[in-house]
């Protein structure tokens, strides 16, 4: 009896997931025109936040692809993003090389060090993954300043090398972002399509049935974190490239805390607007703020706590004033 | 010989005070074990919250808020933290019997609140707060043993001996030990899941307090020292396996000394790092703990 009430509401609750779902495929379809022709008409500074809000919003992709896939939560994407972003910068540097080489070298860095990360704790519940990244944020800003004869210290570097030569580097700073984010949100959905994609969410919901269908746990769980990573430290070379420097303090812990926050106000979507939601809130935000740095922390602790307690209690409230509605 | 000798007489202080602050640790760490043992959440708001306490003593008694005697600022900021428990558990509470992954996420959100308003009242610049603490100094086999030394070591031991005397022997004890080994069945056998689950939040909360308190002295107090101080408190309940009080006070000691011996002998500026390092060689060799019982799952 039971059973059937709850397979019923699962049914609906996907029949309006399907409904949600098309109805982001129109918003997509409809922002991305927009985006490629808004550096006609707004001023270079918005062109340079939107820019940096497209690297951000990727960053937030990887949070949520942990989520949504591995059913963990990290705080330490910080570090994966500061790889990417530091192979971009050290690369052009030392060895004069542009984005188009050095960008491959962040992303498989990324998903090295995503799997190298994961190991240890393959076996392990979420927490202890959590706490683990939690480590690794808050060891990645000395990391990167003692090892300041690679990495510039608390000074940083620049970067500087345009994409393509001839084309001006304001706009490259823009457009290369948005592709990269672009191909990331296309790759997330082949994944939720592919074989690989299916036996990581078995993993996540029925670990047991995915032991008999030969998945193994921790070879989803490390596969996912490699992912993410990979997804990360595109975001750091995305950043990298649309602000033109790293420093320090871009990749400290309450950096990947801010991702995660992107993360839970978009949902956990991987979607092209979810994914811009998370962006803009983590670039925007900051900035009407910036005259007022201490509101910064409560006001995305609270806009947090909002969205997860509007994501607990909102199907109830639905559920009662569709029955009321029902009743009228 | 001679250098045998000053391996000695430079590692007997080291692993003395290693000692004292791993007490600290294992009072975080027990913290943190509790709330996970009994609702099965990481409270990651732990170290925010304590940091604002030390800041609401601190506010409290010098007269950035009031001009309280310190006694008096201290009860009062237990009871600001009591009540910030309680609202907390209020919050999480509801979440936690759907996902305990989003109670995780929430506890966070709770904890960037705290942190952003210790930083709105109190401002981001470094502030002393002293103990009242007897002014005592003895030197015992080469070691300089202070009045905070004993003062830390008697608190701690009181509180945890305390702790452990309620858990094994009151009915709240047995029903916090009922309900994380089974909550299901501690529930059907009649056991009120909402008083042991405050009884560990609040707990906890007194015990981050203390363990806030008595750090502040080595260090000064900012908005960050009681954050990363608080890394070594995950650290320590890692490495004792995140659900065994015994495990955490072992692991807090063992931070304790090993993050001095580090400290000394290789690199004072790798400290997280070399914390990154401990959290992930302990999970890969003893993966449930120091004092893990071996046993199997079943499918």
């Amino acid at each position: 009896m039971s059973d059937s009430i709850l397979t019923m509401r699962q049914e609906r609750s996907s029949l309006d997931l399907r409904k949600m779902v098309a109805s982001e495929r129109i918003v997509a379809g409809a922002i991305i025109p927009v985006l490629i022709l808004l550096p006609l008409f707004v001023a270079g500074s918005w062109t340079y936040a939107l820019g940096v809000c497209f690297a951000n919003s990727i960053g937030v992709l990887a949070v949520s692809a942990l989520v949504r896939y591995g059913g963990e939560v990290s705080i330490g994407h910080s570090f994966f993003a500061a790889v990417g972003a530091y192979s971009v910068a050290i690369l052009e540097t030392r060895a004069g090389l542009p984005l188009s080489i050095s960008l491959p070298v962040a992303l498989v860095a990324g998903v090295l060090c995503g799997i190298a990360f994961a190991w240890p704790s393959r076996r392990l519940s979420g927490i202890y993954l959590a706490v683990s990244t939690m480590a690794l944020a808050l060891a990645m800003p000395e990391i990167i300043v003692n090892a300041d004869t690679w990495t510039g210290g608390f000074e940083g570097l620049y970067v500087s090398k345009p994409l393509i030569p001839g084309i001006g580097i304001e706009l490259q700073r823009y457009y290369v972002p948005l592709v990269a984010l672009a191909v990331v949100v296309y790759c997330l959905s082949r994944l939720r399509q592919s074989r690989q994609g299916r036996a990581l969410l078995l993993a996540r919901s029925h670990p047991a049935a995915a032991d008999a269908f030969g998945t193994r746990r921790a070879w989803a769980r490390v596969s996912i974190m490699g992912i993410s990573g990979g997804i990360a430290a595109i975001s750091g070379a995305m950043l990298a490239f649309a602000s033109s420097a790293v420093s320090p303090t871009v990749y400290t812990f309450w950096s990947s805390i801010f991702l995660l926050v992107g993360s839970v106000v978009s949902f956990y979507g991987l979607t092209l607007p979810r994914a811009l939601i998370g962006g803009a809130f983590l670039t925007l935000v900051p900035q009407v703020l910036s005259g007022s740095g201490a509101w910064i922390p409560v006001l995305y602790g609270l806009v947090m706590l909002v969205v997860i307690l509007a994501g607990h209690y909102g199907p109830q409230l639905s559920s009662i004033l569709f029955r009321r509605g029902e009743k009228r | 010989m001679s250098a045998a000798y000053h391996i000695l007489l430079d590692i007997f202080p080291l692993l003395w005070s290693g000692l004292i602050t791993g007490c600290l640790y294992a009072l975080g760490a027990l913290g943190l074990v509790m709330i996970f043992k009994s609702s099965r959440v990481v409270n990651f708001s732990h170290g925010n919250v304590a940091g604002l306490a030390a800041f609401l003593i601190y506010g409290f008694s010098s007269g950035t808020l009031l001009t309280l005697s310190w006694s008096a600022a201290v009860l009062m900021a237990v009871v600001a933290v009591i009540a910030i428990a309680f609202l907390s558990y209020a919050i999480v509470a509801p979440i936690m019997a759907k996902s305990d992954l989003t109670a995780t996420i929430a506890t966070l959100s709770l904890g960037l609140i705290a942190q952003g308003v210790t930083l709105l009242v109190f401002g981001a610049d470094i502030v002393p707060l002293d103990l009242p603490l007897p002014r005592f100094s003895a030197s015992l086999l080469g070691l300089r043993i202070t009045g905070y030394d004993l003062t830390v070591l008697a608190v701690a031991v009181a509180t945890i001996v305390g702790l452990f005397l309620v858990i094994d022997y009151t009915k709240l004890g047995v029903a916090f030990r009922a309900i994380s080994a089974n909550p299901i069945a501690a529930e059907i056998c009649g056991l009120n899941l909402r008083s042991v689950h405050l009884f560990a939040w609040t707990v906890s909360a007194v015990l981050g307090v203390i363990g806030a308190l008595l750090i502040v002295p080595t260090t000064f107090l900012s908005v960050t020292t009681v954050a990363t101080f608080m890394l070594q408190a995950f650290a320590a309940a890692v490495l004792g396996g995140f659900s065994s009080l015994p495990g955490a006070l072992v692991g807090g000691i063992a931070i304790g000394i090993l993050m001095n011996l580090f400290t000394f002998y290789v690199s004072p500026e790798f400290t997280n790092t070399f914390l990154l390092v401990v959290i992930l060689v302990a999970l890969n060799v003893f993966p449930n703990g120091i004092f893990a019982s071996t046993g199997g799952t079943r499918v």
